[in-house]
């Protein structure tokens, strides 16, 4: 975007709006000027020989006032003005899109449901107060569910920021079974760094105690690891100048809580990101797409309003993918249960249908659009993404 | 060699469920111009290659586009203060200039002139200390202006994540202006510090009318019009025109018919020329009265008429300032949730990184439409990572496909032994094969 020439645009307004401001000054000075003189004749003339004659001092003014012309001197400056920023305002629409609603589709979009997402969207950033404020101002039903749920994230990320892993492990110990299920090793890690910040300030005794406390449930299943922990004992005390001293790197605390959020996220069923970021942050890269599409179909704004399926890709980022998209690259047709991706021996992808049509419903082999294969329907197989 | 001239896929398949006008947008993103070749050359397709480094900058440089109410708003409200300070030194300086004319052509004592002129000089002082207030707003709210083109200009590859949540919460802070959730718009700004990129001040002058509205008071109203004439007679507006009815309507309500008929006549009959179908609706209230039962004429006096002046100078105050009539937020969730909404989305294996996957967003995207693909887009089931040319699809004897990378992973783990996660299949690294997809 051009944003010098706004800018350019914009620096002249403001010098301009501050000429026409000292002009003003100028002005009333002058005007000022001219009826204090006036007013000096009448105070100074308080010898009664020669008294003043009013009406020729007042006309005297008058004429004077006139002869500065103060309103046309205010309306010049302020014409000046005005031509720039009714330029500036152009150029914001030139080169900025002036109507970003244009294809806004005005569908009910219940305010109620977008409430409670925007106080979740806080509560899951830690903006308890917020979250509490907008569900109160609105006149919404709180969230107590979930927002103690992410108040007891939050203890435990605050926690683990003063080097404190008490309430993470608490909460680790309690979810033992569903973490398992996770496939997450959590409880092991943060048991690691308790036990490695007991090798650094505590006493080789303490570590050990530890360890066979907490870190031999864990020997079955990460064996390798929890003899690395152990040999760690030889260096009580002085663990980073030992081998392992990449164990005290304070990058694990940072992994740690991001791991953390991401566990205690998933165990709530709740998405790491939040949901309300990913979603704003799709549109902002799809709205411009969706805007050119309005332009094009603003004559058939029935059409537009009525469609179930946007007739364009909107092209978003990798991180929008959620869901494996199959497109045949014959009939440009989505892949479906009815019609789903078939794998041809020549290792090239078609949709069912493409496949029943170039084989005349599967009754003579045809030749692969893509490469020279022979291919007949009994040989291509049906794919699962 | 004889190369066999085969027409290419693309003709095989009548394509005219498309709108023709989509059909130009369409072949302009079709890869290679398959469409209007003739010559197929059979080349093995290619899995959707990665995005280049540089469409993440070109995606910056277009949603800049859409910040147009970010510059407007402030700049309106600039232009607004300009011109109000403009009009006081306008009609101060010609009181003056009149003061002095009149005094000059009437008889006046010695005395009186003197009395007249001192009043004229304190009066210039005065103007002089409010042009110096004047002169300071406008300062302030050129730096805004200002402050807003620099935070824009900010954008860049590096610190993009940070610029995108502070995007958002300025989506936020609009939004809540918008419901009037006041408190909690001035609590967001002041916390994250961006009080200078959002508009509380410009909507304090909207609480204003609202609450008295609410309150079923049109003076503020009223005021806001008189400020703002000559702009809402360009754009047509007939706000004021409604808000003369509602007082009239009032009148009526308490039985004052004759201050009613005076009122008519005053401040409803100047707009006859133009609206005289409303006008003569509401001028026939004074027949059917408060109590009436008559649907056409019982409406006008139901309170929701009030909710709808309130819109109404939503809409109006929206209109003036250059914002859009939707809270922003609406905008972009709505063209978010279209662009992600899929059929999948609705299933329960939807992941729960879709946003689709929560029963909130799944309500609001209900009546949108479902995004369209041109090309296959693959997540591998496993790893929940894009499939392309470096992280090809593989395919399992089952048919089941995942990606090459967590495929590797698990072989290198189990001694080459594959298991499918979904059917619990064994097999051998060995039976895999790639599957091209374009
Ligand atoms: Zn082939
Ligand atoms: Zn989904």
């Amino acid at each position: 975007m051009e944003l010098d020439i706004i800018k350019d645009a914009f620096d002249r307004i403001s010098k301009k709006q501050k000429l026409s401001s000292s002009k003003s000054q100028e002005v009333i000075d002058l005007v000022g000027l001219e009826v204090e003189q006036a007013l000096g004749k009448f105070q100074s003339a308080h010898d009664p020989t020669s008294p003043v004659d009013q009406k020729s001092v007042l006309t005297d003014l008058k004429l004077k006032l006139n002869a500065i012309g103060p309103l046309h001197q205010l309306e010049g400056s302020q014409k000046e003005l005005n031509l720039n920023l009714s330029k500036y305002q152009k150029l914001l629409e030139k080169f900025l899109n002036p109507d970003i609603s244009k294809a806004y589709r005005n569908v009910d979009f219940d305010f109620h449901i977008v409430n409670q997402i925007v106080a979740v969207h806080f509560y899951r950033q830690g903006l308890f107060d917020l979250g509490d404020s907008l569900l109160n101002e609105a006149g919404e039903p709180e969230a107590t569910a979930l927002k103690s749920q992410f108040l007891d994230l939050h203890q435990i990320i605050e926690a683990v920021r003063v080097r404190n892993l008490e309430p993470a492990l608490k909460w680790a110990c309690t979810n033992r079974e569903k973490l398992k299920q996770n496939s997450s090793n959590v409880e092991l890690k943060l048991h690691r760094l308790q036990f490695v910040e007991i090798l650094q300030k505590g006493t080789r005794t303490d570590a050990l105690n530890y360890a066979r406390a907490y870190l031999t449930p864990f020997a079955s299943l990460h064996m390798e690891e929890i003899q690395k922990l152990m040999a760690c004992l030889l260096w009580a005390g002085r663990l980073d100048r030992s081998p392992y001293h990449e164990m005290t790197s304070p990058t694990h605390w940072d992994n740690l809580t991001e791991e953390l959020t991401q566990e205690f996220c998933s165990l709530l069923g709740q998405s790491y990101v939040s949901p309300l970021s990913v979603a704003i942050a799709a549109g902002v890269e799809g709205l411009p797409t969706l805007l050119k599409l309005s332009n094009v179909m603003s004559a058939k704004k029935q059409e537009w309003l009525a469609m179930k399926q946007l007739p364009v890709p909107v092209e978003l980022g990798k991180e929008f993918q959620f869901h494996s998209i199959f497109v045949c690259p014959v009939s440009r047709d989505q892949g479906s249960e009815e019609n789903p991706p078939m794998l041809m021996p020549c290792l090239h992808v078609l949709c069912k249908q493409s496949i029943m049509k170039l084989s005349k419903s599967s009754t003579r082999t045809f030749k692969c659009p893509y490469c020279p294969a022979e291919v007949s329907f009994a040989q291509c197989r049906q794919l699962y993404f | 060699m004889i190369k066999i001239l085969e027409p290419s896929p693309f003709t095989y398949f009548a394509r005219e469920k498309f709108f023709p006008f989509f059909l130009k947008l369409e072949m302009d993103s079709l890869p290679n111009g398959t469409a209007t070749t003739t010559t197929a050359t059979p080349a093995a397709p290619t899995a959707p290659a990665p995005a280049p480094p540089s469409s993440r900058l070109v995606h910056l440089a277009e949603s800049l586009k859409l910040e147009h109410q970010f510059l407007r708003v402030p700049f309106e409200h600039y232009k607004k203060t300009i011109r109000a300070n403009h009009r006081v030194v306008e009609k101060e300086v010609s009181a003056v200039i009149c003061g002095v004319s009149e005094a000059a052509d009437s008889d006046v004592s010695n005395d009186d002139a003197v009395h007249h002129l001192s009043s004229l000089v304190s009066r210039l002082q005065g103007l002089k200390r409010k042009l110096e207030e004047g002169s300071r707003t406008e300062n302030l709210q050129a730096q805004r202006c200002r402050a807003r083109l620099d935070h824009l200009e900010s954008a860049d590859a590096e610190n993009l994540s940070d610029w995108n949540n502070m995007r958002l919460k300025r989506i936020l802070v609009d939004y809540m202006l918008r419901m009037s959730y006041y408190d909690t718009a001035a609590k967001l700004a002041e916390s994250s510090n961006i009080q200078d990129l959002v508009d509380i001040d410009v909507f304090q002058e909207a609480k204003k009318v609202i609450d008295a509205l609410q309150n079923k008071e049109v003076a503020p109203a009223l005021v806001w019009c008189t400020d703002n004439k000559s702009r809402l007679k360009k754009s047509k507006s007939k706000f004021e025109f409604q808000l003369r009815l509602q007082e009239f309507i009032e009148l009526v309500r308490a039985e004052n018919n004759l201050r009613a008929i005076t009122y008519a006549r005053k401040y409803l009959a100047p707009w006859g020329a133009t609206h005289m179908k409303e006008l003569q609706r509401v001028m026939a209230t004074l027949a059917f009265r408060s109590n009436t039962e008559c649907t056409t004429y019982k409406v006008l006096f139901e309170s929701k008429q009030w909710d709808f002046l309130v819109d109404q100078f939503k809409q109006e105050f929206c209109k003036l300032y250059g914002m859009t009539l939707e809270p922003l937020l609406n905008i972009y969730l709505q063209a978010g949730l279209s662009a992600l909404k899929t059929p999948y989305c609705y299933e329960d294996d939807c992941t729960k990184e879709d946003p689709l996957s929560q029963e909130s967003f799944r309500k609001l995207a209900l009546p949108l439409p479902y995004s369209k693909q041109h090309h296959s887009k693959l997540v591998c089931y496993i790893t929940k990572e894009l499939m392309d040319t470096e992280n090809p699809p593989q395919v399992l004897p089952n048919g089941y496909v995942y990606s090459a990378k967590a495929l590797k992973e698990m072989a290198k783990k189990n001694n080459d032994k594959i298991t499918c996660p979904r059917t619990g299949l064994v097999c051998n690294y060995s039976e895999l094969v790639k599957a091209y997809i374009s």
